[in-house]
């Protein structure tokens, strides 16, 4: 590891270890970017828990965090990350099961108390129900919050925003009403798969269809094939592009400006009503 | 430090001292003043602007620093207060967020006519970096009515001085009781 | 009359001891309070005076920094770190850099890993100042806290010498810093440290670490046993003294604390006054250590070169095309961090402060969770008040070191 990140002891052997300790409550272990993930059977994860701080040789003592992460496309789509650490082997190593809005994750309030909190936020931000934790509050969101807002399809801007109100004399909510949205920008390149022809760009070469000839390589071919959606849509009606000279306003003689919109003067901007010079 | 002080001040800074040195006449002459009780209440309000410590998030942090040594904001006669029923002027002093509005909103109705409101900070101002987040008020003017805006992200102590500054020039050019 | 009074009220009488027994009481405390450093809401219960129990709201300052994250870019998610924890913002900023480095694996010119622990000590000085001071003065101390705002501010000037904000420096860069800082800034540091800043720390100390007043407010307040420590996922000054010696900087040392040299102050006691002791003597050896970096810090590049994720200087830019393309790419569409996941923990003033990093593989962070000091801190606050008096509160939520800006995020 060329980065300066915090090094500890080295991830020889953990994974042996776990195996060895865990058994068929694992599912999975891998070691990537130095680190050390054991995906666990959810059902079984107090049992996986205890194993791994009790058994010698594993020994993670500690708790530090629990973390919900939401795939939207997976059947079970919320991971729950628990990070652990071990004081006296100085290594850390994160543990996960995953589950969706229904299933309830086992709560390990009984093996470390932390897990309170934490797996109350867990359930605040993503929902996921937490079984055995007697305390399952919301906690960061605002009294009477609606919905679970680090879910993927809950949009950043929220549903309702406060106001003071003079006729209710109190705080009320309201549907959120922005006065700019927040700008979003694409970042893909169009030689990288953008949705969208750019302006100009129209009579760009296509990928030719399969068997004709053709300078691309296969796998741009093939790349082409699995991506169709990019050039469907390049011919859709949404698109950028404008197809007859109508669509760019030529032909018209004054295209959003009639000679009715303008001042009489030019120099001279109307006002509404009386303006300050009445 | 960078600044070069062999250049005259610019008209307005230092106190007019014809003016200074009537009252100073008229004192010794007579030993009293006259004025209207208005401009009385006036200047005593512009000289002690008891302020509410409303400190929510980063801004907070120079607002406790305004209030030390090194700038000593009871110079010009605020000095912080804890409670709402002794302060003259809240400064909101970070993000507000949802759950925290109706709580700014009881403070600042438990506040004693006349009372002011110094919005400090981008998140207090408008949101600022937390605009588009589901659970910040965009501006605490949403909640109470404010008076001066400090910019900043945070401002710096002496930007909250000046915004405190031009609070005693509003109160001075407005000078009314009714809001 | 009492006769009188008590059937108005109801109140049961025990028919022996001609004692009343009377419900428990439960209040209030915050969310605006100048003893709860912060928007902290307390709903207590009391029996008396004493605590029978404490259930504390958090959320109150929950700006949804995460979800914000997950639509910046890593180079505009970088200024939420400063904004976590107020009180210590450059070493918010370090977890988060050392994430994405870990994510890249990015190699950081040594200069650079020298600057980042100088500034993260003095940011330990700086949060301990606001800590210290604040927490004094809940017990009822004045002076020092006026002294140590005084050492505040010289670290906050620092932190304006190198980066041009005094609170929110945004200085840390993935690869490295923004810039390289001027040799009178080191100079200055260097003596600061020499003269102002353990005469007034000094002096600050001097009037309460023995004082009578002191030591009855925060001796065996809020005790917590080794095992209890480590089951409420303790971390930073607070595992520490209650006896546990186990420090991010010393056991899994990132950038160069492995080349410097320092001590690890450890409590006896697990009480706030040992809270209140480790911290101070932390403040001693950050001074150590920000000595030895100015000391050993070699010449060279502070940023990384690699033009990928390094931003260019502006000199190099008005000289070569490709710096400029370079830095047109880096501040729209910012650098792209191979897929994976991370968590990076660092030793923050306050404790472990950990970044767990989900990428996918594009130039935004598909997850962000930030593993906040105080959250556990504050979780412990019922089991630590329990049996204690009201008045006792201010002392343990001083002695936590609690900051609202990342325990809500």
């Amino acid at each position: 590891m060329r980065a300066p990140a915090p090094r500890y002891a080295a991830n020889d052997g953990v994974i042996e270890a776990a195996k060895a300790a865990l058994g068929d409550m694992l599912v999975e272990a891998k070691d990537a970017v130095g680190e050390v993930s054991l995906t666990v059977v959810r059902e079984n994860l107090c049992d996986a828990m205890l194993a791994l701080r009790d058994t010698p040789g594993l020994e993670y003592q500690q708790l530090s965090e629990i973390a919900g992460v939401d795939y939207p496309q997976r059947a079970e789509r919320f991971d729950v990350v628990y990070q652990l650490l071990s004081f006296t082997r100085n290594h850390r190593i994160r543990v996960r099961v995953t589950t969706d809005e229904e299933k309830p994750v086992p709560s390990v309030t009984n093996i470390w108390p932390v897990a309170g909190w934490l797996e109350r936020e867990t359930y605040d931000m993503y929902g996921v129900l937490f079984e055995g934790n007697d305390d399952l509050r919301r906690i960061l969101t605002d009294y009477g919050f609606q919905g679970h807002p680090l879910r993927k399809d809950f949009p950043m801007t929220g549903y309702v925003e406060v106001r003071y109100s003079e006729e209710a004399k109190r705080v009320v909510y309201e549907p959120v009403s922005l006065a700019q949205d927040f700008r979003n920008f694409d970042f893909m390149s169009p030689w990288e798969g953008a949705k969208y022809v750019l302006p100009g760009d129209e009579k760009a070469p296509q990928p030719e269809a399969k068997g004709a000839p053709t300078p691309a390589t296969a796998a741009q071919v093939a790349k082409a094939d699995a991506t169709p959606a990019a050039s469907q849509a390049a011919q859709g009606k949404d698109t950028k592009t404008t197809d007859s000279p109508a669509q760019t306003g030529a032909g018209q003689p004054h295209p959003g400006n009639q000679p009715g919109e303008k001042p009489k003067d030019p120099d001279v901007v109307p006002t509404k009503g009386e303006g300050q010079n009445k | 430090m960078g600044v070069e002080l062999s250049a005259p001040p610019p008209p307005g800074t230092l106190p007019d001292v014809g003016f200074l040195n009537d009252i100073n006449a008229e004192i010794s002459d007579k030993g009293f003043l006259v004025t209207s009780t208005e401009e009385l209440f006036q200047w005593a309000r512009t000289g002690s602007l008891w302020w509410m410590t409303f400190g929510l998030a980063c801004c907070a942090v120079e607002m406790i620093h305004v209030n030390m040594p090194r700038y000593d904001m009871e110079r010009f006669g605020a000095a912080p207060r804890a409670s709402p029923r002794q302060s003259d002027v809240m400064i909101v002093a970070g993000t507000l967020c949802n759950k925290m509005a109706p709580a700014l909103r009881r403070v600042y109705d438990q506040m004693s006519e006349p009372k002011y409101v110094i919005s400090m900070g981008s998140c207090a101002n408008g949101g600022g970096y937390y605009h588009y987040s589901y659970s910040v008020v965009r501006g605490c003017d949403r909640v109470v009515p404010v008076d001066i805006y400090v910019p900043g992200c945070p401002p710096t102590a002496e930007a909250l001085l000046y915004g405190v500054m031009q609070l005693q020039r509003k109160i001075r050019r407005i000078g009314s009781l009714d809001r | 009359m009492s006769d009188t009074v008590d059937k108005i009220m109801e109140r049961d009488i025990d028919p022996a001891t001609g004692d009343t027994s009377i419900a428990n009481y439960t209040i209030n405390f915050g969310p605006q309070h100048p003893a709860a450093h912060g928007v902290l809401r307390l709903v207590t219960e009391l029996d008396g005076e004493i605590i029978e129990r404490i259930d504390p709201h958090v959320g109150l300052l929950h700006r949804g920094t995460e979800k914000l994250i997950e639509y910046k870019t890593y180079t505009q998610a970088l200024p939420y770190f400063d904004r976590f924890d107020y009180c210590s913002p450059l070493a918010m900023e370090h977890s988060y850099v050392l994430a994405v480095e870990k994510l890249l694996d990015l190699e950081v010119p040594l200069r650079g890993q020298y600057l980042r622990v100088l500034f993260a000590e003095l940011t330990r000085i700086c949060n301990h100042m606001l800590n210290l001071g604040s927490h004094v003065m809940d017990v009822g101390a004045m002076t020092p806290n006026l002294w140590m705002f005084e050492i505040r501010e010289d670290c906050l000037n620092f932190f304006e010498r190198a980066s041009g904000a005094r609170m929110h420096s945004n200085y840390y860069r993935v690869g490295g810093v923004r810039q390289d800082v001027p040799v009178k800034l080191l100079n200055d540091i260097a003596e600061w440290l020499d003269t102002r800043l353990p005469q007034l720390f000094g002096d600050a100390i001097s009037l309460v670490a023995e004082n009578r007043i002191f030591k009855q407010r925060n001796v065996d307040i809020a005790t917590v046993s080794r095992e209890d420590a480590i089951k409420w996922g303790f971390s930073g000054p607070m595992i520490r003294a209650a006896g546990i010696p186990w420090d991010i900087r010393r056991s899994q040392p990132y950038d160069v604390y492995d080349r410097v040299d320092f001590e690890i102050p450890v409590g006896t006691r697990g009480d706030c006054y040992d809270r209140f002791m480790v911290r101070v003597e932390e403040v001693y050896q950050s001074a150590r250590i920000i000595k030895q970096c100015i000391q050993d810090m070699p010449e060279g590049p502070v940023l990384t070169l690699d033009r990928k994720v390094g931003a260019p200087k502006r000199g190099e830019m008005k000289q070569s095309m490709e710096a400029l393309i370079h830095h047109f790419k880096l501040f729209t569409e910012g650098y792209h961090v191979p897929a994976g996941e991370v968590y990076v923990a660092t030793e923050s003033p306050k404790g472990e402060f950990g970044v767990y990093l989900v990428s996918d593989g594009t130039n935004k962070p598909y997850r962000c969770k930030v593993r906040p000091t105080a959250f556990s801190h504050l979780q412990a606050m019922d089991f630590m008040s329990k049996g204690h008096m009201l008045a006792d509160i201010t002392a343990i939520l001083g002695a936590m070191d609690i900051v609202f800006g990342e325990c809500d995020r």
